[in-house]
């Protein structure tokens, strides 16, 4: 089911758009996380063939670079457009969304330095790819660095005793890496690029760090297994290693210079993505709850003629609607200003990955005890909800690192 | 004491840049493919730049038109981004330049500045600006 769009001005090319990511999200995405779902191997999911057809559909329709100018062969969208297309994404399959999105990362941040090294290695045959034979890893948490990893501004940030694990330093014209990357990194042992976030100056603490673009098939990288996890089970995550591996200069596109400035960046992007997607989770649970409880007879009619099913449906449909109005502002204005107000950003994450979780509870409720079993996709939906509220930072401690800015 | 002494100065400067680079036909073809407006808000010395491939052309001073993206520096930050010796990440970063206009059309502008930036040096050696 669609939606009633509040945006009087969203043009033809927006509707279709809507329309049409919202036919794939129905018709590829949402079946095919539901299978691989099921599986109970991680390792499992990504040999599936129902993985990579759902990866080479969403990259030959150009879902993957939505963030990437056409200059490039990205999709070049406007930031209303993403957002519309990540709603319909997340409403399709949150774990596959976030896998989608993740991937662009090494081409969408190469575009922003757009050397002619990265230009030729990263940017143009990401944009090129359609076989999902080009993926990308978001390589910033670590082992013993969650939430350190993500708090620029705030005063641990420049504490010398906090750095990465994953460490760089110059040798001639190439930088020599070396650490670990956690479990949590997604696409991590799917990705044939890493980008990865880790410490130059460890006198600077965490913000004496660097971006940089790690090809996963260089002497020296090791992946570990994939993450067995409670939610976004379609979503591969898990460890990267890095043993003195070595990558052109021109790999490293920010230095300690900038990189709280780009982190901050980084994570009004990804914050803004995080909430276009789960109100596009919350959605679908909204929506799944709405029709069972028209065919669900109880006392004699649906369940959703007695009063009590109304007024909670009625709560979650308004929690999608807020949920939607803030992450399109806060996506909008983001992506329309830099730097960005990124406490917009954190807020549309907290709000929408608590409120999806929040309307996939109350869904569970309504369907009642097949709501607890595989019969239905709203348990998937529920448990999916639920990691949401701890990756891509933790929700409490996005809002602390959010309020330094007040 | 700012690079450029005066409004005039840097629209001599910066004006003729861009021109000359509008007069390149290898350039004013991508430039009108890409089909941005852009101004450039500048502050100290105050003024603006519009580049605008739908006739306009290089307009220096305030125009009546909409810009796709807006660009806000100052004349130093201006100087040293046409030199390469600050990239526009590490301006924004840095908060030294503040961009507006949707993120795909800013970062769609960096391949088209590239010729700005390789003609930049001499022409700033040449109107005797430091070029550090």
């Amino acid at each position: 089911m669609t939606y009633n769009d509040l945006n009087i001005d969203l043009t033809d090319e927006q509707i279709t758009l809507k329309r049409e990511t919202h036919k794939f999200a129905k018709e590829v995405m949402r079946p095919a996380a539901i299978e691989l779902d099921m599986l109970a191997d991680p390792e499992a999911v990504i040999n599936s063939p129902i993985y990579w057809d759902v990866m080479k559909k969403g990259y030959q329709l150009g879902y993957h670079s939505v963030f990437i100018p056409d200059t490039w062969g990205g999709m070049g969208l406007d930031p209303l457009d993403v957002h519309i297309v990540l709603e319909e994404l997340g409403w399709g399959a949150g774990d596959l969304a976030i896998g989608m999105c993740v991937g662009c990362f090494p081409a969408f941040f190469s575009s922003m330095v757009p050397n002619e090294k990265l230009i030729d290695d990263i940017i143009l045959p990401f944009c090129e790819c359609e076989d999902a034979s080009f993926i990308g890893c978001w390589g910033i948490t670590e082992p013993d660095h969650g939430t350190d990893t993500l708090s620029p501004g705030t005063e641990m940030f420049t504490n010398p005793d906090i750095t990465c694990d994953v460490k760089a330093r110059l040798d001639g014209d190439e930088w020599v890496i070396s650490g670990q990357k956690s479990a949590w990194v997604s696409n991590g042992t799917v990705a044939t690029h890493c980008l990865c976030f880790l410490t130059i100056d460890p006198a600077m603490g965490m913000a004496g760090g660097g971006i940089c673009v790690i090809p996963t098939d260089l002497p020296g990288v090791r992946k570990g297994k994939p993450l067995d996890k409670m939610g976004q089970r379609a979503l591969n995550q898990g460890e990267l290693f890095f043993d003195n591996v070595r990558i052109p200069k021109d790999y490293m596109m920010v230095d300690q210079e900038a990189y709280d400035g780009i982190l901050d960046l980084t994570l009004a992007t990804a914050n803004a993505s995080m909430g276009a997607i789960f109100t596009g989770v919350a959605r679908s649970a909204f929506d799944l709850a709405l029709d069972y409880s028209k065919k669900r007879i109880q006392g004699g009619k649906p369940i959703f003629e007695h009063q009590m099913i109304k007024h909670k449906l009625f709560s979650m449909f308004m929690k999608v609607e807020a949920a939607r109005a803030l992450s399109r502002a806060a996506f909008v204005y983001n992506l329309n200003n830099s730097p960005p107000l990124t406490q917009y950003s954190i807020a549309s994450k907290v709000f929408c990955t608590q409120t999806a979780l929040e309307v996939a509870n109350d869904a569970v409720q309504i369907f009642g005890g097949i709501g607890l079993s595989k019969e239905y996709p709203i348990e998937k939906i529920f448990r999916d909800a639920r990691a949401s509220l701890i990756e891509d930072g933790a929700n409490d401690t996005l809002m602390i690192t959010a309020a330094h800015l007040f | 004491m700012a690079v450029f002494e005066s409004t005039e100065k840097m629209y001599e400067v910066l004006g003729g840049l861009f021109t000359g680079l509008m007069n390149n036909e290898e350039v004013l073809a991508k430039v009108l493919k890409a089909n941005i407006t852009i101004m450039f808000d500048i502050t100290e010395p105050k003024g603006q730049i519009w580049l605008d491939p739908n006739g306009g052309g290089v307009i220096c001073g305030k125009a009546d038109l909409k810009p796709d993206v807006t660009m806000s520096l100052s004349g130093d930050t201006c100087h040293h981004f046409w030199l390469k010796n600050i990239s526009l990440p590490v301006a924004i970063a840095k908060r030294k330049v503040k961009t507006k206009g949707p993120l795909p059309k800013v970062l769609k502008l960096l391949p088209l500045l590239k010729p700005a930036h390789d003609a930049y040096p001499e022409i700033a050696k040449a109107n005797g600006l430091p070029l550090k």
